[in-house]
């Protein structure tokens, strides 16, 4: 049981935290991001769709479809976080009405172009991209060992993948000169101006880089939750991954305990329900198990946040 | 030849020795000239001094060097080639670098990071991706802060340094940069005495290393102590270019304010009356519940100006809002005319008799928002005539009051007693405060950082009430990091360091030297 609980923990764990670091790129430079649930769920829509698309359109192309989806859901989240990004970098915006408004704009112009799409691409009346099963594999030796093993038991490919983007983001954000300017923007920008760096494109940058971040998770979640594309996709995971960069403080590697905890929280919750003998109508309330720990955290973690200083704060340049 | 043709000429530069080079530059904000077809040359290796009051437009023509904005019309020319794009990172490029007033560091990286932000050290990694080489930077800035001794440790974070260090960090990030024109704007605004010389030496020094330094202030002893030239702004436009050796700190003062000042305050002897405040063991903590004031103890007569000296953030602060009330008082015991205020609300404390000009003016001293009539009867709107028995508020008696105010405070503003507060300029939003707060004929007053970021005229003229208010036999607390202000005003002086009085003495018993050095807790009371 240690084992299901382990693995399902990761399977959820990960595209959490692939969400949180998106959201952690975002605000270090400055800009909320509470658009995270919009982002990831317009990215796994973008995605799904070009899954369905090869499928339909390249025959054979089936075992590749979880790589081409999270290709696609990175270029698609990237995308429709251009519009905060330009909302709120660009155009001085307020940055938690721009978040909150694309979230629901997501919502509905997802739902939209899904009926759209099926009925005049495949004849279709339905709300959904079927995607094909995502295999999961487990590494022979590895998952031997006691316990531990189950990290390498029953992995989907898109483990994987997160975790080298997840490492790949970490060295970009901590290492490389980008990652420096990005963080210095969200705690002083005038510093990083009269640097000579421009604070703006910067920031766009990080907005854009977030929703890449944020879509890849969401096409994640499309296929170890439901193997489809529906608008059971919005179901807060956006602003439980907030929550953990909070819980987090802004740090990836705190983070990534954070979005841990959740994901065992829910997968021991599943366990616990089953072990009780409980009816699958109990699900909905062990789901809750997560946001029910949210608030209790926030009551111990709240004091001690340091979060960035010139997070929210519409950079001006002229202003002294 | 004389100065004005001198500054407004357009002579060619032969030999190359202009670093800089403005012709008439013009800069228009919105209702405002900021600087007004102003040419000036700049010549290689020499300390130049740009001086004017608050609003001269300084800071406006140095951000233009330094690429922040660009002027409407003229020309830069930095080392003979002209600027044609104006950007920080272009003027960065031509060798321009800034120390701003207020300091453009990032707080949660170490003093290595933010020298070379924008510019860090890379290696590849994996052949392709760049990263930044923390160990090199560090090396290097190591190196760069032992050849023009500024000693800095790279690694310690810009949150756990002080002010002066700060300013070290600002000036090797020019450095760095191998910028050779160098401007300071109002560098000494913040340091102590001690710190002050230290930085003008290192000012001179960049000179001897064949930097080119621009230096914007408006404190002339310091110009005088260091500067080659001068060039005087008034309201815009340039009134002179002086050689500092052949001018006097009056004629330049008349210069820049563009009338005659006197600075030298004319103080009579004080005649010193009964005790108006009596502190005693005063201990104040802050949020965190840290003791910032420490057990002080001191009493002012009526007639004295009692003066608290000392680097800013040691309590002072802190003491002055424990009198008034607003902040708690955690132990220890105040009186004002022998009645104990403890624990008195700060309502009731104005009424018994405390006037205070704070140090954040437009925080706690107006409500910006609100028109001048408004603001100037803030502490007795509630009151009798401004307010009617049953509680409706009698606008004609606020304009009535503002009236008056203005007319013996001369509070300037566009439109009288109706104007937004906001709309005022720095100088005239203290003349309301200090003529609401004069006006309450409180038996003590305290005033904190009454001078701040006013100019020279100003200046005068707020000392000037101060002094006829300790003549009206007023008891009165100064609170004050200017140690000028200090030492020209105040009758007694107390230097606070550490959350403790480390001292108190009558004026004339103490030197300026002395009173910086228990400023910085180098010397202590046996």
């Amino acid at each position: 049981m240690i084992e299901i609980i382990l693995y399902d923990g990761l399977a959820f764990a990960l595209p959490l935290l692939i969400i949180a670091i998106g959201g952690i790129f975002s605000e270090r430079s400055g800009i909320i991001n509470l658009a995270l649930e919009g982002l990831l769920g317009f990215g796994a829509f973008t995605g799904a769709f070009m899954v369905v698309m090869a499928d339909h359109f390249l025959p054979g192309s089936q075992p590749y479809g979880i790589y081409i989806g999270m290709a696609f859901a990175m270029v698609g989240g990237g995308l429709f976080a251009m519009i905060h990004g330009l909302l709120t970098v660009y155009y001085r915006a307020n940055q938690v009405i721009s978040g909150v408004v694309i979230n629901i704009l997501s919502m509905s112009l997802t739902a939209f172009l899904t009926r759209q799409l099926n009925a005049i691409i495949f004849n279709a009346a339905s709300n959904r991209f079927q995607l094909g099963v995502a295999d999961r594999f487990t590494l022979p030796l590895l998952s031997e060992i006691p316990v531990l093993g189950a990290v390498f038991t029953k992995v989907y490919p898109f483990q994987v993948v997160i975790l080298l983007v997840a490492l790949l983001a970490y060295l970009v954000f901590e290492k490389t000169p980008f990652g420096i300017h990005l963080k210095a923007s969200g705690d002083n920008p005038h510093a990083v101006e009269a640097a000579g760096v421009d604070v703006k494109r910067v920031r766009f940058a990080a907005v854009m880089i977030s929703g890449a971040l944020a879509g890849l998770g969401g096409i994640s979640f499309a296929y170890s939750i439901s193997a489809n594309f529906n608008p059971m996709i919005y179901m807060g995971y956006g602003y439980l991954a907030i929550a953990a960069l909070i819980f987090g403080n802004w740090q990836i590697g705190n983070t990534l305990l954070a979005v841990l905890f959740f994901g065992f929280a829910r997968s021991a919750g599943y366990e616990l329900a089953k072990a009780l003998e409980m009816s699958s109508t109990f699900n909905d309330i062990i789901m809750t198990l997560p946001y029910m720990l949210t608030l209790l955290i926030l009551i111990f973690f709240s004091k001690q946040n340091a979060a960035p200083r010139a997070l929210g704060e519409i950079y001006d340049k002229g202003k002294r | 030849m004389n100065d004005s043709s001198q500054a407004h000429s357009n002579i060619r530069d032969p030999a190359g020795t202009l670093a800089v080079a403005l012709r008439r530059i013009t800069k228009r904000f919105p209702g405002i000239v900021a600087n007004d077809d102003i040419s000036l040359e700049i010549k290689e290796g020499e300390i130049f001094a740009l001086l004017g009051e608050n609003g001269a437009g300084k800071s406006v023509l140095m951000s233009i060097l330094f690429g922040l904005y660009e002027p409407e019309e003229g020309e830069v020319w930095i080392k003979g080639k002209r600027m044609s794009h104006f950007s920080p990172r272009e003027a960065a490029r031509q060798g321009v670098g800034m120390v701003h007033q207020h300091f453009k560091l990032v707080e949660n990286y170490t003093i290595a990071q933010n020298i070379v932000l924008g510019m860090e050290p890379v290696k590849r990694f994996l052949g392709g991706v760049p990263l930044v080489d923390m160990k090199a930077t560090n090396e290097k800035i190591r190196d760069l802060s032992h050849r023009f001794k500024l000693d800095v440790d790279p690694l310690q974070l810009i949150s756990e340094i002080n002010v002066a260090t700060r300013q070290k960090v600002e000036i090797l990030k020019m450095l760095y940069r191998e910028a050779d024109i160098l401007i300071f704007d109002e560098p000494t605004a913040i340091l102590t005495p001690q710190e002050v010389d230290y930085l003008l030496q290192i000012i001179r020094e960049l000179r001897e290393g064949g930097k080119t330094v621009i230096l914007i202030s408006h404190k002339l002893e310091e110009i005088k102590a260091v500067a080659d030239r001068c060039g005087i702004l008034h309201r815009g436009r340039l009134v002179a270019v002086k050689e500092v050796a052949q001018t006097s700190t009056k004629e330049m003062a008349s210069l820049m304010v563009g009338r005659e000042v006197i600075l030298e305050v004319d103080k009579p002897p004080a005649r010193m009356g009964e005790t108006v405040l009596k502190v005693r063991d005063l201990r104040v903590l802050n949020r965190d519940k840290v003791a910032v004031v420490k057990g002080v103890s001191f009493e002012i007569r009526a007639g004295e100006i009692f003066a608290i000296a000392g680097v800013a953030g040691n309590g002072q602060t802190e003491i002055a809002d424990a009198l008034t009330g607003l902040m708690a008082t955690a132990s220890g015991r105040v009186f004002l005319l022998d009645e104990e205020i403890t624990r008195t609300g700060v309502r009731e404390r104005n009424l018994k008799g405390i006037s205070y000009i704070p140090e954040d003016r437009q925080s706690y001293g107006l409500i910006l928002d609100y028109d001048l009539s408004y603001n100037l009867a803030l502490k007795n709107y509630f009151k009798e005539p401004f307010s009617s028995p049953g509680g409706r508020l009698r606008q004609e008696e606020f304009s009535r009051y503002a009236e008056r105010l203005i007319e013996i405070y001369d509070i300037r503003s566009n439109r009288g007693g109706g104007s937004v507060v906001r709309s005022l300029s720095g100088g005239n939003q203290q003349k309301a405060i200090i003529a609401r707060e004069i006006d309450q004929d409180s038996p003590l007053m305290i005033f904190v950082q009454p001078t701040r970021g006013l100019d020279v005229g100003a200046i005068e003229n707020t000392w000037s009430q101060i002094l006829k208010e300790r003549e009206e036999g007023k008891g009165i607390l100064l609170v004050s990091l200017e140690l000028e202000e200090v030492m020209a005003l105040a009758d007694t002086i107390g230097v606070i360091y550490n959350g403790e009085l480390l001292t108190v003495k009558a004026a004339k018993d103490f030197s300026k030297r002395e009173i910086g050095e228990y400023m910085m807790g180098v010397r202590k009371d046996a």
